[in-house]
């Protein structure tokens, strides 16, 4: 099944009128009948003597079990400086046990037709397992033998390190993680819920620590087994019993955490991401614990705000003004005290104008009476999606677990929908203006603070860090990794060439580029030209080296238009580079910048990109990291360069064996082809996403 | 606030790739899986026609509040055309933009704003359309489907606007992604244009069929497929019938029949020998081996057998191709066997792998090739059977356990098995399957004379012109 990408249109006010023949087929839509109620089966539920919370929903229609056995061993009770320790343990969990090694379990369960999995997160650590109802014994048994006898084999601690590592480092590259990670921080400070694995704190972690934890915290006082779906409870208590036989404890009693700290006004935490073509950005603070009754009002308030496609935030930031593919906001719930926030990704260059603008619908919402419609549209959407969540015996057991684990009360599931339905506009109103603090809003904004810094600070004060969390000065914006080792050439690529290429769009060559190597006088030239559209774009840029390493000295650059002409001298040295420089903008403009700036030793120009790459020692799986300045844009960027091949390669020019050497972290990824013989040239180069290819001809 | 980051998804079953010990799970001594059996996944239903055509076919539900409304058109790819690719699923686009008392997105606000979703899809026999709506919607989810199924607006605009989109869809799903052109592609070598376009011919259309086609074609297609008489409606959950009745009465009885849609014909042989393709692929940066078998139509008795061989060989961690060739092999990035069978004609079974670095698509053939003649020589084990049939019957409940799950199950059997009545009996068909069927259907359809095989190599994206200056 494909889903579809909706983009409403107007806002449908109208309500449904009746219909305006009941024999003939009705020119409006019916008005819904009467709401059923949910009919939701007793939920048994009883402490057995060992402190184990089990409660059971008997559901007959499906031959189908699910279990859940939550314990409160989440991430909030992970030791300080080995952050990541309940996660470990939950992934280690089914990789052994007494009575069977982890292909043996896996086997047992999957050749049963079921699954079994654990997870942590904040709050709790839970195993989950499903089963068809005549595999329920064989469910149980696994259960009992993962949660409490399990082996934790060292060479699957290392595996499941290294894993960890791999998708934190993937994670980490992702702008949307960042600022979760930050704005978590920021909301909870030394709290247990601001803080988040790292590498350092995933390699901390030995086998004792995953005992131990094992040990001391999977134990069932305090713990709660849900099973849903074709089984009785006297056969769910009998299978409890025998899984669980002797097994006792409770786990140790945990200082109560560090209050989160109180935050005086609003402000903005920056974290700079050199290069980034988009801003992240989440705003919002603290709010209730997880039973308060406020949730009702505030719920439909938020979803109102960014609860979706229809909701302010997406209207408006995306389908009025262009400046982004999304923006919502959400309620969140913890065990102890939870938050909001609201998201956007934006452009680069509308950051601050969605900034404010998502702070202007925060201020709008918590002040002005929200309108019936919305507020209707909203209850249709929260009441009437409900049903479809408990659906399935999965469903089920995840809701029951859900509002127990959290206290959210006995009758929560039974009155969601009618405490939902009774919200008023006036209470969803106030709720929003007790719940989101406009005076003391956390604002996290991950993005290129070279081009917006100033910008957001008209907004509110900003504080501004690298991705490592060092703070930064406005003037040191140094790129993440820069590190003070010149990127080494191979002097065998300086000797003269030159290459034409041409360049084309879609089948047709719209221009053409001549890239030239050559000495005059003291410095070796890497000077290009390039003419697109018959002298619609005229491009010239050289660029003076120095002869024995290829570091860049001075760059030239003349932009051309029918209507302007944009120059831009730049030079380097003695750990800056300074001058000036002139980009023009799309729309007409120019966009004038006097440069003066401290860069990392062996920063390259962004001009001389391909005389580099092709200079580069190149080699087969090599990765290459490299600071570059981009004088038109008064920014620091990070390029890394990954070769593959060599491969044979047909141009215009000839074929050729030519290495492949992709480049990321500049606005727009390129692929370049580089051929193996000196000296290297470059053969082709596309663009990401874009419908140029510019190919030598001679 | 972020749990523990998780890698690219991962099947469930992942543990075993985990583990250097995957090879004792083959030999590890452990119990033999257990043998299920019983009556699980039955649905009661009832049937009605109305006298325009229209089936309806219902099952009730009040364990929770919410209704499926399920329409299936029995219109798909195999309706089309030659130079007219692609337009069923134009069609289903077109349904989507409005009719005589539902503005253009109208439909998705209805239902969005009563916690409902829906969605549509094009397939090569059927093209269907659903919500799942709370219960009291059931009239919305219902007069939304009439409204469109009687006045769907139809006009220069909206089919510019849908053309145009159906376009970009092609581009952004097949045209720009690694393999997929190869593969819709593929599924058709196995048919001859001349004797069965109906699956010669891929879905998606050609850019050339979709920019052909007019706006009499659209008309023209409407008045064929898109009437009572050629549709069911399947509608699962929390209502009472004589509401049901009403209502479908009410909205659909006046929607006039239209002619019988004509026939669809395609003739095909077995085994008419191995045939062989290179092609190279624009995206794709590993080489890739596709293989094609023909396998008979969904009614068919040798299916579940076919089923079953479909898990052993190429579902899952413990699959014969994931151990052999991606495992102890270390040649596939990624590899599987998967079937198109939801057709009255003809279906097709593809092996596929994704080559690791450094193998060629020909190593990459010259180890899958054996895994699938492995169980044309050697069968399968009881226990590889008993287990398919276990990860089947589970698959089975599961896909029963919601409204729109048993509405479409129903559908299923209405249009591809003699009766709906083997909704309830088709389990024990598959409890049934020995090992020796297994071999038997794997020596049958894994005949290298039934094989389209091909080789994908990559190849850089480049406008490289032609003896150019």
């Amino acid at each position: 099944m494909r889903t579809r990408a909706w983009i409403p249109t107007l806002l449908l006010a109208a309500a449904p009128l009746f219909s305006l023949d009941a024999q003939g087929f009705p020119s409006q839509p019916p008005r819904p009948t009467r709401l059923s109620p949910v009919r939701f089966p007793p939920v048994p539920e009883a402490t057995l003597p060992n402190g184990l919370e089990l409660a059971v929903i008997e559901r007959h229609e499906q031959p189908v079990v699910s279990m859940t056995l939550s314990f409160r061993a989440g991430s909030s009770v992970d030791p300080a400086g080995k952050e990541g320790l309940s996660a470990l343990v939950a992934e280690l969990l089914s990789k052994g046990a007494a009575s069977r090694n982890a292909e043996q379990i896996a086997a047992a369960i999957e050749g049963a037709g079921g699954s079994l999995a654990a997870t942590s997160e904040e709050d709790f650590l839970t195993v989950a397992v499903d089963a068809l109802s005549d595999q329920v014994p064989l469910a149980f048994e696994l259960l009992g033998d993962v949660t409490r006898h399990s082996t934790f084999p060292a060479s699957e601690l290392e595996l499941a390190r290294m894993r960890a590592v791999s998708a934190l480092t993937l994670e980490l590259s992702q702008p949307a993680a960042v600022a979760g990670r930050f704005f978590a921080a920021e909301l909870y400070g030394r709290h247990p819920y601001g803080r988040s694995p790292t590498r350092e704190s995933y390699q901390r972690i030995s086998r004792d620590d995953v005992t131990q934890f094992a040990a001391q915290r999977l134990r069932p006082g305090g713990a709660l087994l849900v099973v849903a779906g074709d089984v009785t409870e006297a056969q769910a208590r009998d299978l409890v019993h025998q899984a669980f036989a002797d097994w006792h404890g409770a786990p140790p009693h945990s200082t109560a955490p560090a209050a989160p700290p109180a935050k005086p006004a609003t402000d903005i935490l920056l974290v700079h991401r050199p290069g980034s073509a988009q801003s992240h950005i989440v705003v919002g603070n603290t709010t209730i614990g997880p039973a308060d009754p406020t949730y009702y009002p505030a719920r439909v308030a938020t979803q109102v705000l960014g609860g979706g496609a229809d909701a302010r935030l997406f209207q408006i930031l995306r389908e009025q003004r262009g400046w982004t593919y999304g923006a919502y906001a959400a309620l969140h719930r913890y065990r102890g005290l939870g938050y909001w926030d609201a998201t956007a990704e934006v452009r680069t260059d509308v950051t601050d104008s969605a900034l404010a603008e998502l702070l202007e619908q925060v201020d709008r919402i918590r002040t002005t009476t929200i309108p019936d419609s919305e507020v209707a549209a909203a209850k249709g959407y929260l009441v009437g999606s409900f049903p479809r969540t408990i659906e399935t015996a999965n469903q089920i057991a995840t809701q029951v677990a859900t509002a127990k684990l959290l206290g959210l009360g006995d009758d929560y599931l039974r009155r969601y929908r009618e405490r939902l339905s009774a919200v008023t506009a006036r209470a969803a109103q106030a709720a929003a203006g007790r719940l989101y603090r406009r005076r003391a809003l956390t604002i996290v904004v991950v993005g290129d603070a070279a081009r917006i810094t100033d910008r957001l600070q008209a907004i509110a004060p900003v504080r501004l860090i690298d991705l490592e969390g060092h703070p930064l000065t406005a003037a040191e914006l140094r790129p993440l990794g820069a590190s003070s080792a010149r990127p080494v050439l191979d002097t065998a690529q300086f000797a003269a060439h030159r290459d034409s290429s041409r360049v084309w769009l879609q089948g047709k060559v719209v221009g053409f580029l001549v890239a030239e190597v050559r000495r005059a006088g003291d410095s070796l030239v890497y000077a290009e030209h390039s003419n697109l559209g018959n002298g619609a774009l005229d491009q010239l840029a050289t660029v003076l080296l120095d002869p024995a390493d290829g570091a860049v000295r001075q760059v030239d650059q003349v932009i051309r238009r029918p209507t302007l002409t944009a120059d831009t001298h730049v030079s380097y040295g003695g750990g800056r580079v300074h001058g000036h420089s002139a980009a023009p903008q799309e729309d007409g403009t120019v966009k004038r910048y006097a440069i003066d700036t401290a860069v990392p030793p062996g920063t390259m120009d962004e001009s001389a990109v391909p005389f580099v790459v092709a200079a580069l020692p190149l080699a087969p799986g090599k990765v290459f990291t490299l600071n570059f300045f981009a004088p038109l844009e008064n920014a620091q960027r990070v390029l890394t360069f990954r070769v593959s091949g060599p491969d044979t390669l047909t141009v215009a020019a000839g074929t050729y064996r030519a290495y492949r050497v992709d480049g990321t972290g500049s606005l727009v990824p390129s692929t370049r082809y580089v051929s193996t013989e000196t000296p290297r040239r470059v053969l082709k180069t596309e663009f990401l996403g874009q419908p140029f290819v510019v190919e030598l001809v001679k | 606030m972020t749990p523990l980051p998780r890698g690219p998804r991962r099947p469930r079953a992942d543990w075993l790739r985990s583990s250097a010990l995957v090879g004792a799970l083959l030999t590890a001594a452990a119990a033999a899986p257990p043998r299920l059996a019983g009556q699980v996944g039955r649905i009661t239903y009832e049937a009605f026609s109305l006298p325009n055509g229209l089936r309806v076919v219902y099952a009730i539900d009040h364990t929770t509040p919410v209704v499926t409304v399920d329409l299936w058109y029995y219109v798909g790819a195999r309706n089309e055309q030659p130079g007219r690719g692609g337009f069923a699923h134009l069609f289903e686009h077109l349904m989507f933009e409005g009719s005589a008392h539902v503005k253009k997105s109208a439909h998705f606000q209805w239902i969005e704003r009563a916690g409902g979703t829906l969605n549509g899809s094009t397939h090569d026999d059927y093209t269907n359309y659903y919500e799942t709506v709370p219960s009291n919607r059931l009239n919305l989810a219902l007069w939304l489907e009439a409204d469109r199924m009687r006045s769907l607006t139809v006009t220069q605009a909206n089919l510019e606007n849908q053309r145009a989109t159906v376009k970009e869809e092609k581009r952004l799903r097949v045209d720009n992604q690694p393999y997929a052109p190869t593969f819709r592609d593929g599924v058709t070598w196995a048919f001859d244009s001349a004797s069965c376009f109906a699956y010669a011919h891929p879905g998606i259309g050609t850019m050339g069929d979709l920019d052909a086609a007019q706006l009499a074609d659209v008309q023209a297609f409407l008045a064929t497929y898109y009437a009572p008489n050629n549709a069911t409606l399947a509608v699962v959950g929390d209502f009472r019938p004589a509401e049901l009745r009403r209502l479908v009465n009410q909205y659909f009885a006046d929607i006039p029949r239209h002619p019988a849609p004509p026939p669809v014909r395609c003739d095909f042989r077995f085994s008419p020998g191995t045939l062989r393709r290179a092609v190279t692929d624009a995206h794709a940066t590993l080489p890739a081996l596709l293989r094609f078998y023909r396998l008979p139509p969904h009614a068919d008795v040798d299916t579940p057998a076919l089923t079953l061989l479909t898990t052993i060989l190429g579902e899952g961690e413990s699959s014969r191709l994931n151990v052999g060739v991606a495992r102890r092999a270390a040649a596939a990035e990624e590899t599987g066997v998967f079937r198109l069978e939801d057709r009255r004609g003809p279906g097709v079974l593809v092996a596929y792998g994704i080559a690791n670095q450094g193998v060629s698509a020909e190593r990459l053939d010259s180890l899958i090739a054996p895994e699938l003649d492995s169980v044309r020589r050697g069968g399968v084990t009881a226990d590889e059977l008993t287990r398919a049939q276990n990860q089947f019957r589970a698959s089975f409940v599961h896909g029963r356990e919601t409204t729109l799950g048993r509405a479409e199950a129903l559908q299923h059997y209405g249009l591809f098995h003699a009766s709906v009545a083997e909704v309830n009996s088709d389990l024990e068909r598959y409890l049934a399957v020995s090992t020796a069927d297994l071999a038997r259907v794997a020596r049958q359809y894994l005949d290298p004379a039934n094989a389209v095989v091909v080789l994908v190599r990559p190849q850089p994206a480049a406008p490289a012109p032609a003896g150019a200056p």
